[in-house]
């Protein structure tokens, strides 16, 4: 069948000129007058089709639904329909396809019968990619195993395997009942297994035969394997002469033993992957594959760590060490990535073996191999940028007296050797790095009494390099790094030789030394890390002072180096953390996050922020746009993006990964996050939501067992904390990252905002009222108690509160007990007993209200320092907002549901009870005292931003004005880079200016 | 510490290192996909030790379309290098040339003539990088970008067409000495 226009389908070529032209015009009342006088004169039902088709183009709903009622008839029909008709339905049932009817139940199976009976016929390929355009698997599956056997013999592999896909894709796949599920399962896998024997028997395998041949379809075998097979099985098989790992590396492709080491570590099979490492590598000394083909960092890893867990672990670790010295030994002709793998895994067997004290010096308690290693590495990478990333981890596991004498005797060993003036401060700026890394590893602090003469003692450690008491981490260590790093810096700055030398190196020397100072200021400033919800806003236990210092010495850097990804980063999240998002979004465009990578980097930007500064969605262009457009673009097909390109070009296991990539796209956090943010702002302005959420297109394949999935990529950050503690992004996001949990209350809280604003439609007018009104009100009910269900499920699970902010914590349990109250308040009529549980889920409502209002209005925001925690903790104000317009939306929806049955029911039994009446006007009064009690503290702080002597407060704060620390040398050092306040105002104005513009937002917002 | 594998989608989850290079386009979903799904060997990967992907080639098989058969610019069956990048702070190591390697066995694989690519005639960088690893010009396309990377006020670029025969192309009849001197139009090329 080939296609006309827009995807129109060609007539028959029987099809007489004039209707074929009116058809191709889309003159669509000719071709219906056309058809019919030919349907009437021929006795062709083809006409009839063509006319049902060409009314569906029409505006009249009926005359729209009439394909539909044809392709039903169709589907009862035991006879084989016709293909054009199909093709011609198919088109004209377009936009009703997936919606209103289901293509499984009924084109899919039609499209079937036609395969079925026609399989040699061209167009049977078209059926099957019809039915794969739709996700019906069921019924594609069929068409392929009808196309492998009717092609059996004619050496054509095609349809084997995608018969063999789809069968796979079928027995994991939702569309599949259960006892199909064991039948499939066991289908595909032995359909493999016997392609595999035929492959492991035969000394050729030629390309008719029914062997696996190529590495997608031994690869497509092994997953199967995998997922349905046994464990044995596999293991028998990863070893096998013609399908393991091994002769699959023999024959160029690494993939399967790449693979199969994640799987076998799993199973801690490590004899196995010491055995298959070894024989791997020899393989490449040998010269049966390239040298380095398997010198990945990944299978050094497992070959050291299996070699740790053999028997004989001392000998084993030495085999894999004189492997490695074979490498090294070898030219590796400019590939020093894979040079560096090399010395890597040297540094990592180091690290297995036990720790001894080098026998050279043996006064020095810390120098051990592993010490010296990480030495001879470092003189060898210093100047590679990777070079703190390689070495992090290791320096991390040091001992204290390891790390003591690395840092004291090893480092400035190597510096002193380095007589050149840029290798030198590259050199200072990465001891600096490693200075901070070691601040935050526990084993470099001593446990101090925490209680010392009955006197709870603040500080319960002692740091063990600079023996001050301190809490984690140590804050005079930290004040020393930041004066040696500012010191050097300044150095740099006022040396001509190496200004003029900068531009020649992969990096400015300069650029780390910010880093660290910068670092360094956030950690004293006390910032908590945000794993968890913390009460209070954690904002008012940090010192403002250090904390923008801190913002201050990254931005100028940034200004220097505007392409620093890893520095732009930290500050678009930092002036998000303290209320600055329109200033966070200049920071943000310039990244150009666009198409595909939105999904995994949008949250770093777009997290939370219709509660930080809704203001930002009434710009010019809709803020959120092209976030929205790229999950539609991609999701816009109930089929995987471009998946039939994998089923022509053979790439079975291709095709296993695009639908697992799909699936993984539509249960996306980011997703759930786009919709929902959007949502809030719209909301916030009181604007018009189109559709509800769970009918939105994005939303159709969210079940209640879905599960959403985190992908936000912070690999990008520049990060110099340990394994120890947590990732630098955890102290300065607004709040726990995306998560399932929260993703599943945002989605049940906005259904449950869409049942608020559920009203039976206008122009509908049921003949039967009454029927009508016990329906809605029964769809309510039913609604009501799912939403309250879900959210109390995902509420009561014990790490929940831990994903969320004390604010969304409060905001989403007030929803959760607000549909708990609805759903008993619309349930008690007048002749019902008094609901009891009411008063106590009303209460609860009001007091969470309550404690969400004083913890956040009770500062006043007529003191500087006040709007300042005011203003970095706009996301509380949101929750206050929207927690009270929930409340009050919800006795409103209530109470207008009584009256409306008052006026329907004359005889007021079907009115809700009083003391339900009595309860929703309580509640809607204390959250009009609410809203109207934020919206006035708004207007505080837009009066106190208005306030003059802004900048020099801030500047006072930045450069340490009235702080403990003023005059302390670490804040002059900064102060000094920075070029004094001269250096911040800039700066310090474009916060100022970024915070009216977010209150000026807010101003905006309604407050009802 | 790197591995080099070949490209998996879930890998679009942990571009950013290479795509928050401003030199570096990041292009639609189905796009990436489809070379996945068409051509998976020549789609490779380098990833550090946190799986952040950290350089990538992206390459396809082709010829000139049947039409074309009898005109002077046809292009015989050939592989072509769509993108190529490495992360900044992972060049300089060999990555690039690791990863174009990969493709070019991929080529041979499947016996194609050469392996060709366009590059703007200012990045330097890369067309160092492809002549070090035996790539030459073939042809100057005039005008090809419809932007140019340095000069904000101009509004094209011209491209080097660079090609490295492979093994089939024995004779070496598919590359030219001085393919500076032959300039085409964008029309010109598929
Ligand atoms: C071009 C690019 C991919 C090179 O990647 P790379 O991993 O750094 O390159 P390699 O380390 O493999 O370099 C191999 C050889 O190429 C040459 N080369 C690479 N980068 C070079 C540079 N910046 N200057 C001069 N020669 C260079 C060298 O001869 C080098 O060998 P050597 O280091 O032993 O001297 C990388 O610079 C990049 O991603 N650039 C931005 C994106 C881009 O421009 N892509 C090309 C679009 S067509």
């Amino acid at each position: 069948m080939s296609y006309a226009g827009y995807g129109r389908p060609a007539l028959k070529s029987s099809v007489d000129v004039q209707l074929q032209t009116a058809f191709s015009d889309g003159n669509w009342n000719s071709v219906i007058r056309l058809a019919d006088k030919r349907a009437k004169s021929l006795k062709d039902p083809y006409y009839e089709a063509i006319k049902i088709c060409a009314e569906s183009q029409l505006d009249g709903v009926a005359e729209k639904c009439a394909v539909l009622v044809a392709i039903d008839e169709l589907a009862k029909q035991k006879t084989v329909p016709d293909i054009d008709t199909l093709e011609l339905y198919e088109w004209a049932a377009g936009d009703f396809l997936d919606e209103d009817i289901d293509y499984a139940d009924t084109l899919g199976p039609l499209r079937v019968k036609w395969a079925k009976a026609n399989p040699k016929n061209t167009l049977a390929v078209e059926c099957l990619q019809a039915c794969l355009d739709h996700w019906d698997l069921v019924s594609a599956q069929q068409i392929a195993t009808a196309l492998d056997k009717a092609y059996l013999g004619s050496g054509d592999r095609r349809y084997m395997f995608w018969s063999i896909s789809l069968t796979y894709l079928l027995s994991v796949s939702p569309q599949c009942s259960d006892t199909s599920r064991k039948v499939y399962s066991l289908l595909v896998l032995k359909q493999l297994e016997r392609a595999a024997a035929i492959t492991e028997d035969s000394p050729k395998v030629e390309s008719t035969d029914r062997g696996l041949l190529n590495d997608e379809e031994i690869m497509l075998y092994y997953r199967v394997l995998l997922a349905h097979g046994t464990k044995e099985d596999f293991l028998k098989r990863i070893q096998s002469p013609r399908l393991g790992a091994l002769s699959q590396l023999k024959e160029g492709h690494k993939a399967l033993f790449w693979e199969s080491l994640g799987t076998l570590e799993s199973w801690a099979e490590w004899d196995l992957i010491y055995d298959l490492c070894l024989k791997a590598f020899r393989l490449g000394l040998n010269g049966t594959t390239p040298t380095f083909f398997v010198c990945d960092w990944r299978v050094w890893k497992s070959f050291v760590a299996a070699a740790s867990k053999a028997a004989d672990p001392d000998s084993a670790l030495r085999e894999v060490q004189s492997i490695l010295k074979e490498f090294l030994a070898i030219d590796t002709k400019g590939a020093e990535s894979i040079k560096k793998n090399l010395m890597l895994a040297l540094l990592e067997i180091t690290f297995r073996l036990p720790i001894t004290t080098s026998g050279s010096d043996v006064g020095k308690k810390g120098l051990t191999p592993r010490v010296i290693q990480i030495g001879l590495f470092l003189d060898q990478y210093f100047e590679r940028l990777s070079a703190f990333d390689d070495l992090k981890d290791h320096v991390a596991d040091l001992t204290f007296e390891e790390a003591k004498v690395f840092m004291e005797d090893v480092v400035p060993k190597i510096l002193d050797g380095k007589p050149d003036k840029p290798k030198q401060v590259i050199l200072t700026s990465l001891k600096c790095k490693l200075q901070y890394l070691l601040t935050t590893c526990p084993q470099t602090l001593s446990h101090h009494p925490s209680v010392v003469d009955g006197q709870k003692q603040d500080k319960p450690y002692r740091c063990r390099f600079c023996s001050h008491l301190t809490s984690l981490p140590c804050e005079y260590c930290l004040k020393q790094i930041i004066l040696e790093a500012a010191t050097t810096h300044k150095q740099i700055s006022a040396d001509k030789e190496l200004i003029n030398a900068i531009p020649r190196l992969d990096k400015d020397p300069r650029l780390d030394l910010s880093l660290v100072i910068g670092t360094s200021l956030l950690k004293l400033s006390a910032l908590p890390p945000n794993a968890s919800g913390v009460t209070p806003p954690a904002m008012r236990d940090t010192n403002p002072g250090l904390l923008l210092q801190g913002i201050v010495v990254l931005e100028a850097q940034l200004r220097e180096t505007p392409s620093d990804s890893g520095i732009r980063l930290l500050l678009v999240q930092l002036h998000l953390l303290i209320g600055c998002a329109s200033y966070a979004h200049q920071l943000w465009v310039p990244m150009d996050v666009k198409r595909t990578i939105q999904d995994a980097l949008s949250p770093l930007f777009f997290d939370r922020i219709s509660s930080i500064s809704p203001g930002l969605f009434q710009g010019s262009h809709p803020l959120m746009e092209p976030l929205r457009s790229y999950y539609s673009n991609s999701l816009r097909d109930n089929c995987p993006l471009r998946i039939w390109d994998a089923f022509s070009a053979g790439s079975y296991a291709g095709i296993l990964r695009m639908s697992e990539y799909d699936d993984t796209l539509r249960r996306s956090c980011t997703l759930m996050m786009t919709l929902v943010e959007e949502r809030r702002a719209t909301r916030a302005f009181g604007g018009k939501i189109d559709t509800d959420i769970e009918a939105h297109q994005l939303t159709a394949s969210i079940t209640d067992g879905t599960k959403f999935l985190n992908k936000t990529d912070y690999g990008s950050f520049s990060n110099l904390e340990s394994f120890h503690g947590p990732p630098i992004q955890d102290f300065i996001r607004v709040g726990p990252e995306l998560s399932d949990e929260r993703a599943r209350l945002s989605y049940v809280s906005e259904q449950f905002f869409d049942i608020l604003a559920f009203k039976p439609p206008k122009d509908y007018k049921p003949a039967k009222t009454n029927e009508a009104a016990i329906r809605d009100r029964n769809y309510i009910l039913e609604c009501l108690a799912h939403q309250s269900n879900s959210l109390t499920n995902v509420l009561h699970q014990p790490k929940t509160a831990s994903l969320l902010t004390s604010s969304e914590l409060s905001y989403f349990t007030t929803l959760s007990l607000l549909s708990a109250a609805l759903l008993t308040s619309i349930s008690t009529t007048r002749a019902d007993p008094a609901p009891k549980s009411l008063s106590l889920l009303t209460a609860s409502i009001r007091s969470s209200l309550t404690s969400l209002r004083t913890t956040y209005l009770t500062t006043s925001p007529l003191q500087t320092s006040a709007t300042y925690f005011s203003l970095s903790n706009m996301h509380m104000l949101a929750h206050t907002r929207d927690t009270a317009v929930a409340v009050k939306h919800a006795a409103a929806f209530v109470l207008a549901l009584h009256e409306r049955e008052l006026a329907r029911d004359r005889s007021g039994k079907s009115a809700l009870h009083k003391d339900v009446v009595a309860e929703m006007k309580a509640l809607e009064s204390v959250a009009s005292k609410t809203l109207a009690e934020t919206k006035s503290h708004v207007q505080k702080l837009k009066e106190s931003l208005g306030e003059s002597g802004w900048l020099d407060n801030m500047l006072g704060w930045v450069f340490g004005e009235g702080d403990e620390t003023e005059g302390e040398p670490f804040r002059r050092a900064v102060s000094d880079i920075l070029g004094g306040t001269y250096g911040a105002e800039e700066w310090a104005g474009k916060v100022l200016e970024s915070w009216r513009e977010g209150v000026k937002g807010w101003g905006m917002v309604r407050w009802e | 510490m790197a591995n080099f594998r070949r490209f998996r989608p879930d890998d679009l989850n942990k571009l950013s290192k290479c795509n928050l290079d401003p030199l570096t386009e990041t292009y639609e979903l189905g796009f990436y996909l489809q070379y996945y799904a068409k051509w998976p060997s020549l789609f490779q990967v380098a990833e550090d030790q946190h799986g952040n992907i950290i350089g990538y080639i992206m390459g396809k098989l082709e010829s000139s379309p049947d039409v074309y058969q009898f005109s002077e610019h046809y292009l015989p069956w050939h592989a072509h290098i769509t993108a190529v990048t490495v992360a900044p702070e992972a060049r300089r190591l060999g990555i690039g040339k690791l990863l174009t390697e990969q493709l070019e066995v991929a080529a041979d694989a499947n016996n194609t003539w050469f392996v060709d690519l366009f590059v703007r005639t200012t990045n330097f960088k890369a067309i160092a990088f492809y002549k070090s690893m035996g790539y030459s010009i073939f042809r100057v396309v005039k005008d090809y970008y419809g932007d140019h990377s340095s000069d904000p006020t101009r509004s094209s670029e011209d491209a080097y067409d660079m090609r490295k025969p492979m093994k089939r192309d024995v004779k070496k009849e598919h590359i030219r000495e001085d393919g500076e001197k032959f300039e085409v139009d964008p029309s010109d090329v598929w």
